[in-house]
């Protein structure tokens, strides 16, 4: 803890991964600190899988600049939709419910 | 001085630091205006199919060819080093690299990830210990052109070398926790 407090950043690299659905979604976490960004069903479960996936890296690399970011989210169809819970078909726990 | 690092993607973090403890004015390149003043450029390894889209997107494909093309000095490793290759084998058919070194790499000669492998290197350039080199999914140089002068082998392949003022290398120096090759190529171009 006091390394991460003296160097403002984590010892080791940060990927972030999970519900990432966006371009902006992507700079947010890099803005935070990760060093790389993992995609997967807000990729492949969107509508133009190959346009948002490059979207999603340009505004990975070009995190903290806003015009590129608002720039490549422009167009890309629809994105990862979120699914309400009581109607998964498989439940991982049975518990809860 | 001020050294650019090619920051679009890959382990241009860990060059910046290696050269901003020697001293370097380090400044991140990810668009064309971070360019100007910049007085040397490392080209980090990372994946090189994916470089070589951002240096589209990014609109730094012609001004950086120009400026490397104009003999600004270069340390192109790993990825960075396909970049800069006049031929690459293995790549993916749309890769234009910037044709800067008269080399022919090719890619993921190595290997996949798990071939990936560490060796001690005998720099001609540096008297004293071998320096540990670090090849992840490396390009083998299959090709160098005659203006070539290669700095240090491995089992009879090149793997670190110079042509002019561009560097360059087939494994991460960076990594090595040994800044004899970065403080090499600033020595030189300070």
């Amino acid at each position: 803890m006091g390394e991460g407090a003296a160097r403002a950043e984590l010892p080791v690299p940060l990927f972030c991964a999970g519900g990432i659905a966006t371009p902006a979604d992507a700079a947010l976490v890099m803005q935070l600190g990760a060093q790389a960004v993992f995609v997967g069903s807000g990729i492949f479960k969107s509508s133009d899988p190959a346009k948002r996936a490059r979207a999603i890296v340009e505004a990975t690399t070009h995190f903290d600049d806003a015009e590129i970011v608002a720039k490549v989210s422009r167009g890309l169809g629809e994105p990862m939709r979120g699914e309400e819970i009581g109607t998964l078909d498989v439940k991982l726990a049975e518990r809860g419910w | 001085m001020k050294v650019g690092v090619l920051a679009l993607q890959g382990a241009f973090r860990e060059h910046a630091e290696a050269l901003g403890a020697l001293g370097a004015d380090v400044t991140l390149v990810k668009r064309p205006e971070h360019l100007a003043g910049v007085d040397a450029i490392v080209l980090p390894g990372g994946e090189s199919t994916t470089i070589d889209k951002l240096l589209d997107t990014s609109e730094l494909r012609e001004p950086l060819h120009e400026r490397l093309h104009h003999g600004l000095p270069a340390f192109a490793t790993c990825a960075g080093l396909i970049v800069c290759a006049s031929g690459i084998v293995d790549g993916r058919p749309d890769q234009r690299p910037l044709g800067v070194l008269d080399v022919t790499v090719r890619r993921n000669g190595y290997g996949r990830q798990r071939e990936s492998f560490e060796a001690d290197l005998k720099v001609r350039s540096l008297p004293g210990d071998a320096f540990r080199g670090v090849f992840i999914r490396a390009p083998v140089v299959e090709r160098v052109g005659a203006a070539v002068e290669v700095l240090a082998a491995h089992e009879g392949v090149p793997v670190l070398g110079r042509q002019g003022a561009i560097w360059f290398s087939s494994f991460h120096p960076e990594l090595a926790g040994d800044l004899r090759l970065h403080e090499s190529f600033l020595h030189e171009v300070g």
